[in-house]
Parts: C-alpha cells; sequence; structure tokens
C-alpha cells in the first residue's frame, strides 16, 4: 500500500509512538492526581507545551491543548462571538476555509453574527487588499488559513497579521496543514490565535492546540476542572499530548531536508503524469504551496473514477469532492479558485509525507496514467 | 436488469452490481460496461476484491448499489 494522503492524516512518527507508549502502561497516572505517577503525567504534559512553544516561538502560557484542529477553530469562532456578547460583530474568513471554520461561521451567523467570505483567486490566495475593503467598524476577528488542506497554497498571513496587528483587529489562523511542513513563527505572523491537530504532522489522532496570546481572554470551552489553565475541564490525553510535542519536534528539527525530499517527489510525480497526460494541470499555486501537497485536474475524466481505481492499486489520494448518496459535491475549495463543477470534479490531490519514498512515486505516476487510460476507453 | 450488455463477453442482462461498479470505477457517464469477471480482469483485481468494495462503497452511502 502507497499512503499518498498526508494531508488527511499521516502514520504516527516511530519516536513520538515509542514516547507515548510509556504513558499508556507505566505511566497512566491522572496529570491532576497529588502522587509521583500524577507529577510524572503532568510533567509530560508541560514539556510537551514547551515542545509546542519552541516550535511556534510562543510562550508556554499560549499553548491550550485541544482534541484536534476542528475543537480549536470551533473553541475560537464561538469564544470570540460568546466574548463580545450582547455586540454585534463582524467576523472575515475566506471561501476556502477548513469546514470546521465555515460551518462555525455559519453556525455564528444564526445568531447575528456578521460574517464576510472573501474570495480566492485562480491560485487560492486571499488578497490584503479585499481584507481591507471588507473592515467595518465593528469587525472583531479575521480568520485566515495558513496553508489550504485541498490544493496546498500558502496564503500571505504575515502580511494580513501585520495590517490587522496596526489596526488592532484580532488576528486567527488555522494553521492545521502548515505546522510541522514550513515554518511557523506566531510572532512574525502577527496572528493573536493559531490552530493545529497533531495527526497532520505525525503525531497521534485526537490531539491538537490553539496557540493564544497572551492577555487576550476566552470562554472556557469545557466545564469542571482547571486543567488546561481552566480553559478545558477534563482529564488530559497525556500519551496523545506526548506524541504531539515529540512529533512536532522531530518534524520541525527535520523540516528543511523534508521539505526538500517532498516537493522533489511531488515535482516528479507532476512530471511523470504530465509526460503521458499533457492536458493534466495543477490547481491552485504552482510555486507558493506545501512542499508535500499538489492538486491535479484531469480533463473529463472524474477524480472519484481515479481514487477508487488508485485504491484498487493500493495507492491512497484523496479526492476533492465527496461522494454522498450517488452525489458528487463538488468542492467549494475548488470551486472558490473558478473551476467549473466538471472541472472541480475532475481533481485529485495527491499529498506525500515523510515515510514516501522516490520509488514510491515512481508507482504513483504509473498507477495514475494507468487509471486515467482505463477510465478513458470506458467513456 | 437495466439491458446492459458485457462489453468483452456480451453477458446480458448486467445486475445493478455490475452496472453499480462500471459506474463507481469508471465512470458515470460510461459507454461501455462490465460484467464482475470481465471487470476484474480489465482492472487487474479478483472478483472478491471487487465485490468487498461493493460493499464499502454501500456503507459510504452510495446509492449505485
Amino acid at each position: 500500500m502507497i499512503y499518498a494522503d498526508n494531508a488527511a492524516t499521516t502514520r504516527i512518527s516511530d519516536k513520538a509512538f515509542e514516547k507515548m507508549l510509556p504513558f499508556l502502561r507505566e505511566q497512566y497516572g491522572n496529570a491532576s492526581s497529588q502522587y509521583s505517577l500524577g507529577a510524572k503525567a503532568k510533567r509530560a504534559i508541560e514539556h510537551a507545551r514547551e515542545q509546542v512553544a519552541l516550535a511556534i516561538g510562543a510562550k508556554t502560557v499560549e499553548i491550550t491543548f485541544t482534541s484536534g484542529g476542528s475543537e480549536a477553530n470551533s473553541w475560537l469562532l464561538q469564544g470570540i462571538a460568546e466574548l463580545f456578547g450582547g455586540e454585534s460583530i463582524h467576523i472575515i474568513t475566506s471561501s476556502i476555509e477548513h469546514h470546521s471554520v465555515l460551518n462555525a461561521c455559519r453556525a455564528l451567523e444564526d445568531k447575528s453574527t456578521e460574517v464576510t467570505y472573501l474570495p480566492v483567486d485562480g491560485s487560492g490566495r486571499v488578497s490584503l487588499d479585499d481584507v481591507k475593503l471588507s473592515i467595518r467598524p465593528n469587525t472583531r476577528l479575521v480568520s485566515i488559513m495558513l496553508a489550504n488542506n485541498e490544493v496546498g497554497t500558502i496564503q500571505p498571513v504575515a502580511e494580513i497579521g501585520s495590517y490587522l496587528h496596526e489596526k488592532g483587529i484580532l488576528f486567527h489562523t488555522d494553521a492545521v496543514q502548515a505546522v510541522g511542513h514550513i515554518p511557523v513563527d506566531v510572532n512574525e505572523m502577527h496572528v493573536d490565535f493559531l490552530s493545529a491537530s497533531a495527526h497532520k504532522f505525525n503525531g497521534a489522532k485526537g490531539t491538537g492546540f490553539l496557540f493564544k496570546r497572551s492577555g487576550l481572554k476566552l470562554p472556557s470551552m469545557i466545564f469542571g476542572g482547571e486543567q488546561e489553565h481552566g480553559y478545558r475541564a477534563g482529564t488530559e490525553n497525556v500519551a496523545g499530548i506526548v506524541a504531539l510535542g515529540y512529533a512536532l519536534e522531530e518534524s520541525v528539527a527535520k523540516m528543511q531536508t523534508t521539505g526538500t525530499r517532498l516537493k522533489a517527489m511531488i515535482d516528479d510525480t507532476v512530471r511523470g503524469v504530465q509526460k503521458v497526460i499533457p492536458s493534466v494541470k495543477i490547481n491552485g499555486d504552482a510555486e507558493n504551496r506545501l512542499p508535500g501537497t499538489v492538486n491535479l485536474g484531469f480533463d473529463g475524466v472524474s477524480g472519484e473514477s481515479l481514487k477508487n481505481i488508485l485504491d484498487l492499486k493500493g495507492v491512497c489520494v484523496s479526492t476533492s469532492s465527496a461522494c454522498n448518496s450517488g452525489k458528487d459535491i463538488p468542492s467549494h475549495v475548488l470551486l472558490a479558485l473558478g473551476l467549473s463543477e466538471e472541472e472541480a470534479k475532475s481533481a485529485i490531490r495527491i499529498s506525500y509525507g515523510m515515510y514516501n519514498t522516490l520509488e514510491e512515486v515512481e508507482y504513483v505516476v504509473s498507477a495514475i496514467c494507468d487509471a486515467y487510460r482505463k477510465i478513458k476507453s470506458a467513456i | 436488469m437495466d439491458g446492459k450488455v458485457c462489453y468483452v463477453c456480451g453477458k446480458e442482462n448486467l445486475s445493478k452490481k455490475e452496472i453499480g461498479l462500471t459506474k463507481k470505477l469508471l465512470s458515470k457517464n460510461a459507454k461501455i460496461y462490465y460484467c464482475l469477471g470481465c471487470l476484474a480482469e480489465y482492472l487487474e483485481v479478483d472478483t472478491e476484491f471487487l465485490i468487498e468494495k461493493v460493499e464499502e462503497f454501500k456503507a459510504q452511502g452510495c446509492e449505485l448499489f
């Protein structure tokens, strides 16, 4: 099996796995317990918090562990609305955000929050000018993802953050696809909030974090004990948090070499496919995107069929459209980039990770070309 | 069922499952259809594997089957 869907999730790194295991067996203490076993668990969580803070240029007190990126996004958006409760607030986001942001915004709209969904250009980039033009007197938050999950396009977050900082408007970035893959520094990007998820950078599923700049308040997300500075009550997922810390530390340490290797693998894949299928095109930004991710459009061939045949061949990729109840729903991201419904349904995303090899790339290229040929013969 | 015929062996009256598999794996706009055996051969997999996939697709809510 060749796993080329690392934007969906990743295999846990060997190191992270080894580091988390003792906290499921020998060191299984509750971090709130007042004896050594509990204290060791507590220390492990705080060590992970230090690893995260170091990785993104934050302070430890600014990191709150969550169950993942969606929880972090939902907490932040609902929390902001609650924080300004009673006030009619305006939020700016983009039309290509993850559904955890878009659906949270839609839920807020039902409660009288105004939301502007910014368009993107053909490469999937948000324009700073559009942000500027959309600001209203009651704009309280701007939420723009750092890198898109479907096409990998990297947004001008530092540029937007710098402007918003001057204007005194809070800025959040959903960095789920970026953290551990490209350099992330919360100060250079001028962000007030940042969401991330461990399983996107070879950590374990079920853990993530929200960076919240010191001095900023958010209402508690879960009530109960004082875990996570009182923001998220409940016994901590110690093993998952430990894995998150080590996975992020490892990803950051290897970022440059991994990034160079992944980019070369993606370039080889695109070149290899284009050699046989000249009409194939890259959806999104050809250059300014995540090193391991590419979204390819195939003229007149369904992405879902390609994905299914690749699955038969043991290659895991993803489509941008979801087949629900026999109906293809085209990707909101690709439509926002200006693709037609048919084009949006003819795309697949390939995303390599640290465990992919150059040998696998050759097989992926050959499998894609063969699948394409087989589909074309039937239509 | 739908009066479809296998493009390779000529098997008549392809089942809903066979028509669904051709549509799901090749194209919803397929002009030619395959019986289970010929589709398995075309895609270089065994028939049992394709039957397993049908169950997966059904579980995903696909109404082609």
